[in-house]
């Protein structure tokens, strides 16, 4: 969506894979603007917002999740808007084609955050992202952020960390302005970005088993904790292969997969779905950021004896004109070799370096073998030894 | 005598199990229930 206001995609139908339309002619019965109000477990029936009921013998909860908004005056203010389904997105590209817009506060500098700073500079907007952690982009590690801060200030993106919001009032010479914990500043827009929160609402009331992570519990089947109840995508918990824990990691791509699998099952198939290794990536500028795995503190947290190297290596044969930097971290079990975690940083093949190191984590295999895998060479795309040689042949050293 | 399947939500998740439940058995009777005015946003 960030790249729809950006006008990167023109037309917002591009965004969705599949009308409303075509489920109807396939049989689908689609009803939109309508709210699931309640369930009446014992009867089997679903009371919805247009005052029906529809009985069900299967039920499936994909009822997502919310941007988290923080109880502070002036959120509803107009200019103010979160950013979670496509509605919002149109009203915030409508709103920036049509009325004046130059300055803009991102409050939030995780993902959204990060791609809607590249989004409002490219409509040329004056842009802030303001965060109450000391850097952006926390999952990484604070040598590479230290790169996306450098593309952020080389992009005119100013972020200051450490940086509460307290409240948003109208402007005067602007249409907003904001008090943060760190002084007052002038927006035409404000974008809150700091979260989202599984939508449990209808789980509570069915009593199923919610998980530690605040999201509804699932097995390997999608199924809840009641019988002849699924969930999928963002409500619901997704299996971590190499922490060996359910968690919630909200993803588009993980809940294709998750709505796939309860199909297959709910129409007589069987199949599981073996959960996700925490790969994530986003592009900023020039700049891709990708990481896998768990991190260090993730890693002792889930048992693990963690050690960890960083290398700057180049995305291209040396002997190729131009250099193209590569920051590359790897995290690893001193006790077994295993590889646990890697992010990587970088203009050009930072993700697919994740890429590879994801199908290590998902196989388990150790540093030992990362250290002599077979990719596919050429100068323009790599160096015959990989960063990822490198990085994993250092790292052994150091268990 | 067909099965009622319900999918609340018409989003990544919700769409695609539509989409494959529809597909592995066409004798399902399928309702997807969608708060908003879209279905099957990639987000």
């Amino acid at each position: 969506m960030p790249y729809y206001i950006g006008d990167v995609i023109k037309e917002e139908k591009r965004l969705i894979a599949r009308t409303p339309e075509k489920f109807r002619d396939t049989g689908i019965d689609v009803k939109l603007n309508t709210s699931a109000e309640g369930i009446d477990a014992d009867k089997g029936i679903v009371r919805l917002s247009d005052g029906t009921a529809i009985p069900y013998d299967t039920l499936i909860l994909g009822t997502g999740a919310s941007a988290f908004i923080p109880k502070i005056p002036g959120v509803e203010l107009e200019g103010v808007f979160s950013l979670k389904k496509l509605d919002d997105a149109i009203q915030i590209k409508n709103f920036i084609n049509n009325k004046e817009c130059r300055k803009a506060i991102i409050v939030g500098a995780g993902f959204i955050g990060m791609e809607m700073s590249e989004a409002l500079r490219v409509r040329g907007i004056e842009t802030q992202v303001i965060d109450l952690l000391p850097r952006p982009a926390i999952r990484w590690d604070p040598e590479f952020s230290k790169v996306i801060l450098e593309e952020l200030t080389r992009q005119n993106v100013i972020f200051s960390g450490e940086t509460g919001i307290v409240s948003i009032e109208k402007g005067m010479d602007f249409r907003l302005r904001m008090k943060s914990t760190r002084g007052e500043m002038d927006a035409d827009i404000i974008i809150i970005a700091i979260g989202i929160r599984p939508n449990t609402k209808l789980a509570h009331e069915l009593g199923l088993q919610i998980g530690k992570s605040g999201a509804i519990q699932v097995n390997f089947s999608q199924r809840t904790s009641k019988e002849g109840v699924y969930a999928v995508g963002d409500c619901c918990e997704v299996y971590h292969r190499v922490s060996h824990r359910w968690v919630h990691i909200p993803l588009g791509d993980v809940a294709n997969k998750q709505g796939r699998v309860a199909g297959r099952n709910v129409a007589g198939g069987t199949m599981i779905f073996p959960g996700v290794v925490g790969a994530q990536s986003f592009k900023l500028f020039s700049l891709e950021v990708a990481a896998t795995g768990l991190d260090e503190a993730e890693a002792l947290n889930s048992g693990y004896h963690p050690v960890s190297n960083i290398i700057w290596g180049n995305a291209i044969a040396r002997a190729m004109p131009g250099e193209k930097r590569l920051g590359l971290k790897l995290v690893a079990d001193r006790a077994s070799g295993k590889l646990l975690g890697a992010q990587a940083v970088g203009t050009l093949g930072a993700v697919n370096r994740i890429n590879a190191l994801s199908c290590a984590l998902w196989t388990g295999i150790a540093l030992d073998e990362i250290a002599y895998l077979d990719f596919a060479y050429a100068p323009p795309v790599g160096p015959a030894w990989d960063p990822i040689h490198i990085a994993a042949q250092e790292l052994m050293r150091k268990l | 005598m067909s099965k009622n399947v319900v999918i609340i939500g018409a989003g990544a998740g919700g769409a695609s199990v539509a989409a494959e439940a529809k597909r592995m058995d066409p004798s399902l009777s399928i309702s997807l229930v969608e708060g908003g005015p879209y279905t099957s946003v990639a987000a």
